[in-house]
């Protein structure tokens, strides 16, 4: 009887977003693009978290309301009106900071700019690189492994590690183009 | 590329200002302004993808605590879901609970949860770690009827009465706040303000702050009084008073998700004292330490149980 109850329990549950297991799997669905997408906007990880977390909060606590087939463009909007509040908020903030604070230095490496685009080519770059660049560059970007540890797993010298890393990053360079 | 010729000995400079053992300002003098530009906007490109590729599990936690704080409510299930979900029918519960139409709400805890529940007329509900709550949303106007099993502390807004039932009896309040427990055939009640009363096994009681009273295995009732204003679980605190080893043993279990294996004990030691939530290494020596009870974890999440 128990397993019949929780059957219905499920299959009348799957759309409604109350249910926390439908929360879940929506947030497991978006999260990353819904990140991606206010990264763009904001060029700044932590603030994208953020709103990240406010616009799931925010289906949370509208989920009620806000129909199944309609959650993924409900948490797109709210993304994008949650950064655009941020703007505003950040505009009135930065006007009384730079009453008192010194010109920004665009050439700092803080001010560059990652554009959608350039994201994609990068992805796309580092995909077609040689095997055997790929896969040193993958260990070290992805898994964090040290020159060192790769070269012990793959068995071959640090200096050789080194090489393909160089050479990994000479292709992406001349891929990429000037910026 | 600047500076290309003197270098080409040297064809790993990129690898190591990557991995920070060139500074920025020693690439700069190794390579062209252009193409310093792009390996700087390179490297950020490569950074931020990895932040955008890694795992979004702490923000979900972050947002479940989020939500707990702000003390999530239950709202009603879209008005047409039962057109898509199955013909409502008479659904048995534990066997013991009818429960007829389509608008029961379920509320579940996993182990080591807890979760703060708003109903429709403004009471709340605590439930502690592997709880059951099921309540019928549109039979709620009329009549204010919840069914438990586990752990749960309620707020009762003033109003119509207010009846929690659970297998091993009920408990009905006016406008109140109690702790209910009700695990296998442990049941307990303690009242925190108003007035409760309690029906088990043909019986009836009426609790006044800080009164309460326990059925164990179907003995008699037994009565005592608390002294603090509030469950200690809310605090992150299990609190037992003169309890059979084994309901401890199975409120360690819903809080940390562990087994305990007890074959070897005698589980009907009496113990009484607390465990903390926060940590499962404390929590054990707390309660097995003071009954002399030897533990050891054999497998991942196994604990078994040995005396000295």
């Amino acid at each position: 009887m128990e397993c019949i109850f929780s059957k219905q329990i499920m299959s009348k549950d799957q759309h409604n977003i109350c249910h926390s297991k439908t929360f879940e799997s929506l947030y497991q669905t978006y999260a990353k693009d819904i990140r991606r997408f206010i990264f763009y906007k904001t060029q700044d990880i932590d603030k994208a978290e953020d709103i990240l977390q406010d616009t799931f909060i925010k289906l949370w606590d509208n989920c009620g309301k806000v129909h199944y087939d309609k959650a993924k463009s409900f948490l797109y909007t709210v993304a994008s009106n949650t950064f655009l509040n941020t703007v505003k908020h950040d505009k009135v903030v930065k006007k009384h900071q730079q009453s008192i604070s010194s010109q920004h230095n665009n050439e700092s490496p803080e001010f560059i700019m990652l554009e959608k685009e350039f994201m994609e080519k990068l992805e796309r770059t580092i995909n077609s690189l040689p095997e055997k660049q790929k896969e040193v560059f993958l260990l070290n970007r992805i898994e964090k492994k040290k020159y060192k540890e790769i070269a012990e797993m793959l068995d071959i010298s640090v200096k050789a590690v080194e090489k393909r890393m160089h050479s990994a990053l000479l292709v992406l360079r001349e891929k990429i183009g000037n910026v | 590329m600047k500076n290309q010729e003197s270098h080409n000995a040297n064809d790993t400079f990129l690898a190591q200002w990557l991995a920070g053992e060139i500074s920025d300002a020693e690439l700069k003098t190794l390579v062209s302004e252009t193409d310093y530009k792009s390996f700087l906007k390179l490297r950020k490109g490569l950074d931020v993808y990895d932040e955008l590729e890694s795992s979004t599990e702490l923000s979900f936690v972050k947002i479940q605590e989020k939500i707990t704080r702000k003390k999530g409510k239950v709202r009603s299930l879209n008005a047409n879901t039962w057109l898509m979900g199955i013909a409502a029918s008479v659904v048995l519960f534990f066997g013991l609970f009818s429960i007829l139409g389509n608008d029961i709400v379920t509320i579940e805890t996993n182990f080591g949860e807890q979760k703060t529940i708003a109903l429709l007329d403004g009471s709340e509900v605590i439930m502690n770690s592997k709880s059951t709550l099921t309540y019928d949303e549109d039979k709620w106007k009329q009549n204010r009827t919840l069914n438990l099993e586990g752990e749960a502390y309620f707020k009762v807004k003033k109003g119509s009465a207010f009846t929690v039932v659970t297998k091993n009896g009920e408990v009905q309040v006016l406008g109140t706040q109690f702790n209910v427990i009700t695990v296998s055939d442990f049941f307990e009640v303690v009242c925190f303000e108003g007035k409760v009363s309690v029906k088990s096994n043909n019986e009836s009681f009426v609790l006044l702050p800080t009164n309460s009273v326990r059925r164990i295995n179907g003995n008699a009732i037994e009565k005592w009084e608390v002294s603090s204003t509030n469950p200690s679980w809310i605090e992150g605190e299990s609190n037992f008073k003169s309890v059979p080893i084994r309901y401890v043993i199975s409120a360690l279990e819903s809080q940390y998700n562990i087994q305990i294996h007890a074959d070897a004990i005698d589980d009907n030691l009496i113990f009484t004292g607390s465990f903390t939530h926060k940590n499962l290494n404390t929590a054990l020596k707390t309660v097995f330490k003071s009954l002399q009870i030897q533990y050891f974890e054999k497998e991942k999440g196994n604990i078994y149980l040995g005396l000295k």
